[in-house]
């Protein structure tokens, strides 16, 4: 990004010079003498005399005329009156307290918000691209193998105690991981480590047990201060540093903590990119989504998320900037394609593929899944329930990837003909005119079943709500019978995993920056209970392209993209979802603070360069 | 009188017994996960939820974890899980998802509970009670329909409601006019150096709203229960004889009929008790208040069993406190009743 901004500066300064060649009358640009970071178009009213030849009375007579225009011009400015105003508080704002500052027990997203303020790691995300960059490592090398990676620790860099940060706090959070002493999410993080090696106080060697491309960002954890805990990890799951971490490496360290009401972090004056201009962030809970958007309207908070409902309101208040992206994930339907009467594990304990696997009487044929895809109205959806805060998506992969993302399906627009049309082919008719369809030689119900199927989503989610309410609309316009029901979120996680289902409403957040999502489709994922493979997904090509994908030796992006457009083919055209939307998110922060510059994969990655103007 | 206690504490103890139990059981047996909870992610594998739910016990046998939960399993010797004393040592165990003991998380929200309840049941009382009294002495006139209309609103508009116009008129509305305005939620402002510290002033301008709110189902309901109360007080005979001995009618009014009239608030002071202690979910979340309701209900969705135990232990000692207090007030205030 640095480059970017250097490169755009110096065309700045070629445009300005020849402005001031060409034109003869626009006022002496002020002498730059500052660093030159930013380059803004301005609208400005630009008075310039012109010669004019006219002819008065017959003779060419030269004269001078002014003339006003209105032009864009291309300015440098220095958005930054030097030097920058040091301390007060940015107030964020969120509806979830933190649970627990400790980056590798932690699951929930508040608490990686605040113990990523506390806690850095080797590796960051690139706030624009989403790709992974050197953290407080230098970088790092991959052996020919494509196992081992060997990372450098950045010298210089210190601990709120004035202990260095070396590989050995890389190295103690990785092996305490690996220690069985700790019962966390992130120990998904450290499946495929085999071994840690410390080479010396700076580097460190992690080896894999397998090529796997989506593997570096697994190393992305914050790091724990290893002088702080003991050589055996016992004492990390029930450590008081957990609510009360006393030791940090990031911009801020945190002053006070009162539970379901407010954190406050205050600056760390020795961070390494440089104390930050802040005297602190505060991290305020406020539970109801309604008295939030009050609190960012009177400008109680600073920063805060905006539901699409708001969204209007939010635009008309001065004080606040919005900024908006797409999110990594999406809204869609879940179709049951094994049977939910018998739900099955695809694979038996060898290995083998499990001939009990039943197969659903509708929603296992494609026809049906690919009717229902064009009889549901996505734009609507988008347009009426999210306020038109979404992007219509078509397979697996979000757009935010755009690498990976496979822009040539067709979309499956809303068109009930064509619906109807591909339930007639697939043998599902409506012969005794009760506006429901039943089975007339299809493919896997019995002769006369109705088209009946239920559809669930958890209650509370007031647009996966209404979405229910429009899919069983637009549904029964063409001859399908849809149950729909809101179930409350445990229950419906019980019918979900446990496959019982034969639609649900559901979406996917989260999905990171590589398009493997293989834990949704391969076969061994596909256990009633137990598994994200809940749609009962089979196909032993996608299952093969996804395994190549991820393990291709090298992991070169342009083979690898090529690739998951493959399996977005596949799965556009058999549909186990119905992909709705990519949700668009908005944030909200307060005008008076300077120095944002949110990217799509995170708003706060410059947080120590902001200021209060 | 000390026999009497006695004899109720001894039976509260199977009670409580009996409570814990059904309600473990209960808990247990609700469809969730509180490893699912926390990993309904895509990155989390299903050989990490597992390895979770084996290091939290919660792969055992339901009777197995009650019994760990009551007990303890420090004395079993050899087991995978972590040392716990079980309650009865006084060790509500840790919390599934903070890692932290559950008695911490209890004990940090109790004062913010209890100052909110506390306060809105207060102002409930001291203005329920002389509405109560006045509609009673002057029934049938304007001040008895006027109150009577009022309880009705504030018995049947919801709390949620009221506090939400209440922050959108005097939180919003007045500072857009430039009026004084309420905090719209929270305990207190925090300083210009980002911490909080005790201003009395700043913690009542917090304070009033919620209990406010909180305390119009109190008035309602004290000031109804007070007018039916004094009236038939008043028409007994001993207010009678009192009125034919020549007393005035102030007398006859507060010491005679208030007196008596105060009685059955006894039997409703118990439940108030346990009240106070469970907190006010509703009017906490709305108001942003730090309480031990959110603490509750968040751990009901979480599935955070260690933290919906306590609560359920707290509410259970609650009511069984709560009610012997009632008895023993009524012993007190009400001769006619024989404990033993």
């Amino acid at each position: 990004m640095f480059a970017r901004k250097k490169w755009a500066s110096i065309f700045a300064l070629l445009v300005i010079a020849s402005m001031i060649l060409s034109a003869c009358a626009t006022p002496t640009p002020e002498v730059v003498e500052k660093i030159v970071t930013q380059v803004v178009k301005e609208t400005v009213v630009q008075k310039e005399v012109v010669k004019e030849t006219i002819i008065v009375e017959g003779t060419p007579q030269v004269v001078e005329k002014e003339i006003t225009k209105i032009v864009e011009v291309e300015k440098i400015v220095t958005p930054t009156p030097t030097p920058l105003p040091e301390g007060g508080f940015v107030t964020s704002v969120t509806f979830a307290d933190a649970k627990i500052l400790n980056p590798i027990l932690s699951s929930d997203s508040s608490s990686s918000w605040v113990h990523g303020f506390l806690f850095e790691g080797a590796l960051n995300t690139d706030p624009w691209s989403g790709e992974t960059i050197p953290g407080l490592v230098e970088g790092w090398t991959v052996s020919d193998d494509g196992l081992t990676y060997t990372f450098t620790v950045r010298d210089g860099i210190y601990w709120t105690d004035g202990t260095q940060v070396t590989a050995k706090d890389f190295a103690f959070t990785y092996e305490a991981l690996m220690s069985g002493e700790l019962e966390t999410p992130r120990l998904s993080n450290v499946e495929l480590i085999e071994k840690i090696e410390l080479i010396d106080d700076m580097t460190i060697a992690f080896t894999f047990t397998e090529i796997n491309c989506v593997a570096l960002p697994d190393l992305g954890l914050g790091w724990l201060p290893a002088h702080m805990y003991g050589d055996d990890f016992t004492d990390i799951m029930e450590n008081d540093l957990n609510t009360n971490p006393t030791v940090t490496n990031g911009p801020f360290t945190l002053k006070e903590w009162v539970k379901d009401d407010h954190i406050t972090l205050v600056r760390n004056e020795n961070y390494w990119q440089g104390a930050p201009h802040l005297e602190g962030l505060i991290y305020k809970v406020v539970p109801n989504q309604t008295i939030m958007i009050q609190q960012l309207k009177t400008g109680e908070v600073d920063v805060g998320g905006v539901q699409p409902q708001y969204l209007v309101e939010m635009e008309l208040q001065e004080h606040l900037a919005l900024f908006k992206f797409f999110d990594d994930g999406y809204t869609y339907i879940g179709f049951q394609m094994g049977d939910p009467n018998d739900p099955q594990p695809r694979l038996n304990e060898d290995g083998t593929l499990n001939e009990a696997h039943g197969i659903h009487p509708i929603l296992g044929d494609k026809l049906v899944r690919q009717a229902i895809v064009y009889a549901i109205d996505r734009n609507s959806i988008i347009a009426k329930v999210n306020f038109g805060q979404g992007a219509p998506l078509h397979a697996n992969v979000v757009p935010a990837v755009g690498w990976a993302y496979n822009d040539e399906l067709e979309p499956r627009v809303y068109d009930p003909d064509k619906a109807a049309e591909l339930l007639e082919e697939a043998g599902w008719t409506d012969t005794d005119g009760d506006g429901i369809r039943e089975c007339h030689g299809c493919a896997y119900a019995e002769e006369g079943a109705p088209l009946a199927l239920n559809l669930k989503t958890n209650a509370g989610n007031e647009i996966r709500e209404n979405i229910g309410v429009i899919a069983q609309d637009q549904l029964g316009e063409v001859g399908f019978d849809i149950e729909f029901e809101a179930m409350e979120w445990n229950a419906y996680l019980g019918v979900l995993l446990g496959q019982t289902f034969d639609m649900v409403i559901i979406g996917w957040t989260g999905l990171g920056t590589d398009p493997d999502d293989d834990l949704f489709w391969k076969a061994d994922t596909d256990i009633p209970d137990a598994g994200f493979g809940f749609v009962s997904y089979y196909n032993p090509e996608v299952e093969e392209l996804l395994q190549t994908a991820k393990t291709l030796p090298g992991c070169d992006q342009g083979e690898r993209g090529a690739l998951y457009k493959k399996i977005q083919e596949y799965l556009y055209d058999e549909q186990p979802y119905n992909w709705l939307y990519v949700p668009r998110a908005t944030w909200a922060y307060n005008k008076r603070i300077g120095g944002v510059d949110p990217g799509p994969w995170t708003v706060w990655h410059n947080v120590h360069e902001w200021y209060i103007k | 009188m000390t026999r009497y206690m006695i004899r109720r504490l001894l039976q509260a103890i199977p009670t409580f017994f009996g409570i814990t139990l059904l309600t473990f059981f209960i808990v247990y047996s609700a469809p969730g996960d509180p490893v699912l909870q926390q990993t309904f992610d895509p990155n989390v594998t299903e050989t990490t939820r597992e390895e979770m739910r084996h290091a939290m016990g919660l792969d055992q046998p339901i009777y197995v974890q009650y019994l760990n939960w009551i007990i303890g399993n420090d004395w079993m010797g050899d087991t995978d899980l972590r040392p716990r004393k079980g309650i009865l040592r006084g060790d509500f165990g840790y919390s599934l998802i903070e890692k932290r003991p559950v008695l911490d998380m209890v004990r940090e929200r109790v004062p913010a509970t209890l100052v909110l309840t506390f306060t809105g049941v207060l102002i409930g009382y001291l203005v329920g009670l002389p509405i109560g009294v006045y509609a009673a002495v002057k029934q049938g006139g304007g001040f008895d329909n006027l109150t009577r209309i009022m309880a009705v609103l504030f018995n049947a508009v919801p709390g949620f409601w009221l506090s939400l116009v209440a922050i959108l008129i005097f939180a919003v509305k007045f500072r857009e006019w430039g009026l004084p305005a309420i905090p719209s939620g929270g305990m207190y402002t925090l300083t210009s150096t980002g911490v909080r510290t005790f201003n009395l002033g700043d913690r009542l301008i917090h304070l009033l709203p919620p209990a406010l709110v909180l305390s119009t189902g109190t008035i309602a309901g004290i000031s109804r229960l007070m007018r039916t109360q004094v009236l038939e007080v008043i028409r007994q005979d001993y207010i009678r004889t009192a009125r034919a001995k020549g007393l005035s009618d102030r007398v006859v009014n507060f010491t005679h009929a208030l007196r008596n009239a105060l009685i059955p608030l006894a039997t409703v002071l118990g439940p108030t008790i346990t009240g106070l202690l469970g907190g006010a979910v509703i009017t906490e979340t709305i108001w942003s208040w730090p309480g031990m309701g959110r603490l509750f209900v968040n751990a009901n969705f979480q599935r955070d069993y260690p933290v919906i135990m306590a609560g359920f232990v707290i509410g259970a000692l609650g009511v069984l406190v709560g009610n012997l207090i009632s008895d023993i007030l009524y012993g007190i205030v009400d001769p006619r009743v024989r404990l033993e």
